[in-house]
């Protein structure tokens, strides 16, 4: 017997048949995050495998940037990953900003860092809020979007829109901060960060909480490596990589932060805890790195000039952003025209797709859940 | 052995019940706290199109007066939902702008078209209310009868009907599109002039 292609076998023990079961969950699942298909093959409530089925949010985003151009394309890479735009509005910017040689003005540096981080912990946010949500506690989840909320007037404020973004450009940002926004974002900084607290108070280390997350759906070190894991995934295993820190861009070599690891406090190392703990102190370093760009922030523009026909000379260039979702590749090929030849993107929840299938063998199907929350998979940026 | 499982038993439910207490705390002193939601739309102090910041892009708005026909919203528009006809008047030499549509249905919302505008004719409102039951009422038609596209005058507006439109958008692109732009305009002003 077959079904979705896959082989189904059938057991007989004692006269009784028993046989594995094929179970679909999603496209439209509540709990997958966006339109994914996980094909489950269950014995009893026993996983087998949890094949990922993807391919249902293609927008064909890297061909579309071959027919609108350079400046075009920076709206659609908006939807690359929706819910931390601004790092892809910094990745288009800086590949084309090196394959253009066009240098951003020091306080355009200053204006995209200080949104990226923003950015960064609004999608943390979001990302343990849906997290606890789908474990079943729903308090968390509208603190965490209160807060969200809260980072979106922010960002509102600076450019325009609460989640397509398209603040940055070629060459810097479109618009400079708005008059007072310094101390609007260090008063929303100074009531946020207590919340953390408070936070981890109310679900964190609640009993329930952890043990649905502790020891399960453990990723090793060397697993991480070898399925290119990147960013908060990779770092729960307890590798210390970031790319702010290990190939700086921007302006990130001059600033002070951590790069919070797994600990394996409540489990193993690399469990769906240390995942959710390495976003939790994430948002910290992210504050921290906030207000060390209000302070030394310099005055200048915040944009460069830069021809509104862009013709970069032919050629390739690669650079990789730290998205909130981990390394983001952005590779962009020129052939002398107004037009890119090819653009090629690398997500880190593409990454994260391909580990479900190793490490859900032997979870129970309720651990799925648990295990696709914790890695924070984005639908729209797995596809693109 | 079956002693330090029941210990463990009855030690997970006291911790379980003592960090439920806990996290309650925090909820229920969310009793005491000012509410943080809003009664969108009907109860709502204040219309929320005037608290919203002066960058925000809504539903996009020309105004005709001070159009010029440059065509360069149309150009920057990676989706092409602006359509602009601007032929040529073959008595009076001058451009005619006879079709100025903006596909609201389309629309993305970007504001690159608002950043281009050298009069800042098109622009960005605070209206962000749009539904309609069809897709052919969501098409903004602005061009009622054909007009003269705006020519800009070197010793300043002068008409008391467009001078005020005229302001308003040269307020718009200096607060919204600085810096890139300003210095096209007085470019092109500097060349308008010679």
């Amino acid at each position: 017997m077959s079904l979705a292609g896959y082989e189904v076998e059938v057991q007989r023990d004692g006269g009784l048949t028993t046989e594995e079961m094929t179970l679909n969950m999603g496209p439209q699942h509540p709990s997958t995050h966006g339109v994914l298909r996980f094909i489950v093959k269950a014995d009893g409530e026993v996983m087998r495998t949890a094949i990922p089925d993807i391919g249902y949010l293609h927008r064909s985003i890297e061909k579309i940037s071959e027919k609108v151009g350079y400046h075009g394309f920076m709206p659609y890479t908006d939807r690359v990953d929706y819910v931390s735009a601004m790092q892809c509005n910094q990745g288009w910017g800086m590949v084309c900003e090196r394959i253009a040689n066009i240098e951003v003005p020091r306080r355009g540096e200053f204006c995209r860092v200080i949104a990226c981080e923003l950015g960064r912990i609004a999608s943390h946010l979001l990302a343990v809020g849906a997290m606890v949500q789908d474990i079943g506690a729903y308090t968390p989840f509208l603190h965490a979007l209160r807060e969200r909320e809260k980072i979106n007037n922010l960002l509102e404020e600076l450019c325009g829109a609460r989640l397509t973004f398209n603040y940055m450009r070629i060459g810097g940002v479109a618009w400079d901060l708005p008059t007072g926004y310094p101390e609007t974002v260090t008063a929303f900084l100074d009531q946020f960060d207590p919340l953390i607290d408070e936070y981890h108070d109310l679900i964190s280390y609640n009993k329930v909480y952890v043990e649905r997350l502790a020891s399960v759906g453990v990723v090793s070190k060397e697993e991480a490596i070898n399925y290119n894991l990147v960013g908060p995934n990779l770092r729960a295993s307890g590798f210390k990589y970031d790319v702010r820190r290990d190939e700086p861009y921007s302006i990130y070599s001059e600033l002070e932060f951590d790069v919070p690891v797994g600990t394996g406090e409540v489990g193993t190392l690399g469990d769906c805890f240390d995942r959710y703990m390495v976003r939790m102190k994430e948002m910290r370093e992210s504050c921290k790195i906030v207000r060390q760009c209000l302070n030394m922030m310099p005055p200048g523009p915040v944009l460069a000039k830069v021809a509104r026909k862009l013709k970069p000379p032919s050629g390739d260039a690669y650079i990789r952003v730290e998205g909130s979702r981990g390394d983001m590749g952005w590779y962009v090929v020129s052939d002398g025209s107004e037009f890119p030849y090819r653009t090629k993107i690398r997500t880190g929840s593409f990454a994260a797709m391909s580990i479900v299938d190793k490490v859900s063998r032997g979870l129970m199907i309720a651990d799925l859940i648990a295990l696709i929350a914790s890695f924070d998979v984005v639908a729209p940026e797995v596809d693109r | 052995m079956a002693k330090n499982d029941i210990a463990r038993y009855f030690k997970n439910i006291k911790d379980a019940v003592a960090t439920i207490f806990e996290g309650m705390t925090v909820t229920c002193s969310h009793f005491v706290r000012k509410p943080y939601t809003i009664q969108y739309p009907d109860r709502v102090p204040v219309r929320i199109q005037d608290t919203l910041p002066f960058r925000y892009r809504g539903i996009l708005e020309v105004d005709l007066e001070i159009c010029t026909g440059c065509l360069a919203c149309e150009r920057a528009c990676p989706i092409d939902c602006i359509v602009i006809d601007a032929p040529k008047d073959q008595k009076t030499k001058e451009m005619l702008l006879t079709r100025f549509d903006i596909d609201i249905a389309k629309c993305m919302y970007c504001g690159l078209c608002s950043e281009v505008c050298p009069t800042g004719s098109i622009h960005h409102t605070t209206e962000f209310e749009g539904a309609d039951f069809s897709l052919e009422s969501m098409i903004r038609r602005f061009v009622k009868a054909p007009v003269v596209a705006y020519k800009a005058k070197k010793e300043g507006e002068t008409d008391p009907v467009v001078a005020p439109i005229l302001e308003r958008g040269m307020r718009y692109i200096q607060e919204f599109a600085e810096p890139a732009d300003m210095k096209k305009l007085k470019a092109e002003q500097k060349s308008a002039a010679a």
